[in-house]
């Protein structure tokens, strides 16, 4: 740095320009140049600079946020933008131009990027707006077909338009519905046959138009991002609540209870993923079946007494993300019927009665002292470790299984190092018996044997030296005839006497 | 859709939602099992969810959808009572005919549905456990004339022993129907016989059909 401080030295002496070194530094003073487009700060104090401007902007909007009143107000100031952005549809509709011009002129998404962006779908907008064509016509004549398309384009554009609050847009969308309803339930198409619904086509049409307006539509306000964070905040702080303290009639015991469970939060997170309100009103279902089976595996009745407790647990357990945005996407988008009948209505309506409890928890949802529960919530106290609750604890129930285990293989244990000792017992005993019949056969012959042998073995040693004895006499006998042949008839009656 | 809210194409198709409200241990699930078990074979009664409940009814030349959804009923679940009543047609007020403290219970519930849904909504109330007629607390002549009293029809019934089950659904709906003709020609078109905040939606239909004219203009342009 020096160095080059000392060059612009000289190039500004060179240069002759009238600038006083102290002007090009940085205004904090920390001795670095600044720039103009930095507001005469050097690099790093701008950033400095900058983080500080954005605390003091994110400090006032959570004030504004958090002020009651500052909301009520808000409140009414949209309610007002209502009927001027009314009289705008009704004004500037006539030409479409002119009126997406000037509607769409300040509005910024909360990321800051604007608006106005360009029709370039995305790849999920694109695969749905084809499947949304193909639909249509498979299923209906080309009149229908170009005159709901024709709709649901102009309502896509406006959605993307008009920078309104939610709760007014989510009111221009009902209202589309049911214009769009009715002017099918008129049509002849419909009239004369059965084979197609006009609530399939509307179907069609709010799914599409909840994949190419998400962007615009899901989490619309950095506000609601705020109110899905201080939700999973309130959750976190809730974390204590088990399924305990719900009186929840589930039986952690059973290990397929427990994975119906995981199912059932894994379906619940899932949320987030589809675009489609149809496919997010899925998961809400599936979940809430996943809850049924680990209700019916705990052999609990099947109720909604018993059901809504062990929603709350999955959302306390779950905690899923975005799930205030995820709600109200659906309850302002949704076609009325999805929500307000059939199965999906009665879940999505048990998940909105879950959110409401456990936003509105306090001690006496959960029977307990108010400064209890507020200790526990703060984490000032760990509430204490009751069957109850330590029974839907999965570690401990995965340490009690481990333990259960253990003992069963203790006495696997036991009862094998019994059986080797018997089979040991018995195996000396054999060892003994064994031993005792080789005693017998190392006495065997025994001396009477022995005795008795030793005279076979002498009586045939004496018998083998007779004979031997006899032969050499004959021997000598035969031998004996050529020298005294007379003596024949004596030598033969000799060994007869003997 | 248009079969929930509105008279358009389908004549004589309705499809209605009924609420159970009560305290917990009224019977509000058995009444629902039971009123299943006539669907299905007693063996998969176990398999079958007892909190909501769709059933086709015939009535004449009606046919009537019903959405019949449970609610919990402990008291600490009483505040998340209009989520789940909003928008319904019906109400069943069940109480245990053997439990004084369930019937004061019902009176609540038919001042609050009463309050949300104004006259839009059928309500019966509904003295369960018939089958334990010799424990009876609740005197019937005097929910009787408390049924009067607030307007609403009263039914007794036992899920034990399937009395008045099938009366009583088909009952709600009959009634049902009627409130809903009447609605009609009282407001003498299309109009929503269910909510409350019709003020609002109507006039933006207005400009809904302006929007649809904007529409036309529009296309036209391009």
């Amino acid at each position: 740095m020096s160095t080059s401080e000392s060059d612009l030295l000289e190039e500004d002496r060179k240069l002759r320009v009238q600038i006083n070194e102290k002007d090009l530094l940085c205004i904090n003073g920390c001795g670095f140049y600044g720039t103009p487009q930095w507001g005469n700060r050097c690099s790093k104090c701008w950033r400095a600079h900058q983080i500080a401007e954005k605390r003091n902007i994110d400090y006032a909007r959570n004030r504004t946020l958090l002020a009651f009143d500052r909301f009520e107000e808000k409140r009414k100031l949209s309610s007002d933008s209502r009927s001027l952005t009314l009289r705008n549809i009704i004004k500037k509709s006539p030409s479409m131009f002119t009126s997406s011009e000037s509607t769409s002129e300040l509005r910024a998404s909360p990321n800051g990027t604007p608006s106005r962006h360009g029709r370039a779908l995305s790849p999920d907008s694109s695969s749905a707006r084809v499947a949304f064509t193909d639909w249509l016509v498979g299923n209906v004549p080309t009149p229908v077909v170009q005159e709901v398309t024709k709709m649901t384009k102009f309502a896509e554009h406006k959605i993307h338009e008009f920078d309104i609050a939610a709760d007014d847009m989510s009111e221009l969308v009902q209202n589309f519905y049911q214009h769009l309803n009715d002017r099918l339930n008129h049509n002849k198409f419909f009239q004369n046959q059965e084979s197609v619904e006009v609530q399939s086509v509307m179907e069609e049409v709010e799914r599409y138009l909840s994949v190419v307006t998400y962007n615009r539509l899901f989490c619309p306000t950095a506000d609601e991002e705020v109110g899905d964070l201080s939700l999973q905040e309130r959750i976190r702080s809730l974390n204590w609540v088990t399924a305990g303290f719900l009186e929840t009639k589930l039986d952690f015991k059973r290990a397929a209870v427990r994975d119906s469970l995981d199912e059932a939060l894994t379906e619940c997170l899932s949320i987030n993923s589809p675009r489609k309100i149809d496919e997010k009103l899925g998961c809400i279902v599936r979940c809430c079946h996943r809850i049924f089976d680990a209700l019916r595996n705990s052999a609990a009745p099947t109720s909604a007494d018993e059901f809504l407790p062990v929603l709350i647990y999955i959302l306390l357990k779950g905690n899923p993300p975005l799930l205030m945005s995820n709600v109200k996407y659906i309850s302002r988008y949704a076609l009325p019927h999805r929500i307000m009948s059939g199965e999906s209505g009665y879940f999505f309506t048990n998940l909105s009665c879950a959110l409401q409890f456990v936003q509105d928890m306090n001690h006496d949802s959960l029977k307990m002292a108010q400064t209890e529960f507020e200790a526990y919530t703060s984490g000032q106290i760990q509430p204490p470790p009751s069957a109850a609750n330590c029974g839907c604890n999965q570690a401990i129930a995965s340490m009690e299984q481990s333990l259960s285990h253990l003992e069963k293989l203790e006495l696997e244990q036991k009862k094998l190092a019994d059986e080797m000792e018997a089979l040991g017992k018995t195996v000396a005993k054999m060892e003994e018996e064994i031993e005792s019949s080789y005693g017998f056969l190392d006495d065997y012959p025994t001396k009477e044997l022995q005795d008795l042998l030793e005279k076979v073995d002498e009586e045939e040693k004496k018998t083998f030296q007779v004979c031997n004895l006899t032969a050499q006499f004959q021997k000598k006998k035969n031998e004996a005839p050529s020298q005294v042949p007379n003596n024949d008839a004596v030598e033969s009656q000799g060994p007869k006497e003997q | 859709m248009e079969r929930a809210t509105t008279s358009a194409s389908s004549e004589g198709e309705f499809r209605f939602k009924v609420v159970l409200l009560g305290e917990g241990a009224v019977g509000k699930s058995s009444l629902m099992l039971r009123y299943v078990e006539d669907k299905f074979s007693p063996r998969h009664v176990s398999t079958i969810q007892a909190s909501f409940l769709s059933k086709r009814l015939d009535l004449g030349d009606n046919h009537v959808d019903l959405d019949i959804w449970d609610t919990a009923g402990q008291e600490k679940y009483h505040a998340l009572g209009p989520i789940y009543y909003r928008g319904s047609h019906g109400a069943l007020l069940i109480y245990d005919i053997t439990d004084k403290r369930s019937f004061e219970k019902v009176k609540i519930w038919v001042r609050e549905l009463q309050r949300a849904l104004g006259e839009t909504a059928v309500l019966i109330v509904v003295g369960n456990k018939l089958d334990l007629e010799s424990e009876r607390t609740v005197d019937r002549t005097e929910a009787i004339q408390y049924a009067k009293s607030v307007n609403a029809e009263y039914v007794e019934t036992s899920a034990k022993e399937n009395l008045g089950l099938a009366d009583l659904f088909e009952k709600i709906s009959s009634l049902m129907i009627d409130k809903w003709e009447k609605t009609r020609e009282i407001s003498g078109r299309t109009s929503q016989n269910s909510s409350s905040s019709n003020g609002s939606r109507r006039g933006i239909q207005l400009v809904d059909e302006q929007n649809d004219a904007a529409q036309r203009t529009g296309k036209c342009c391009k």
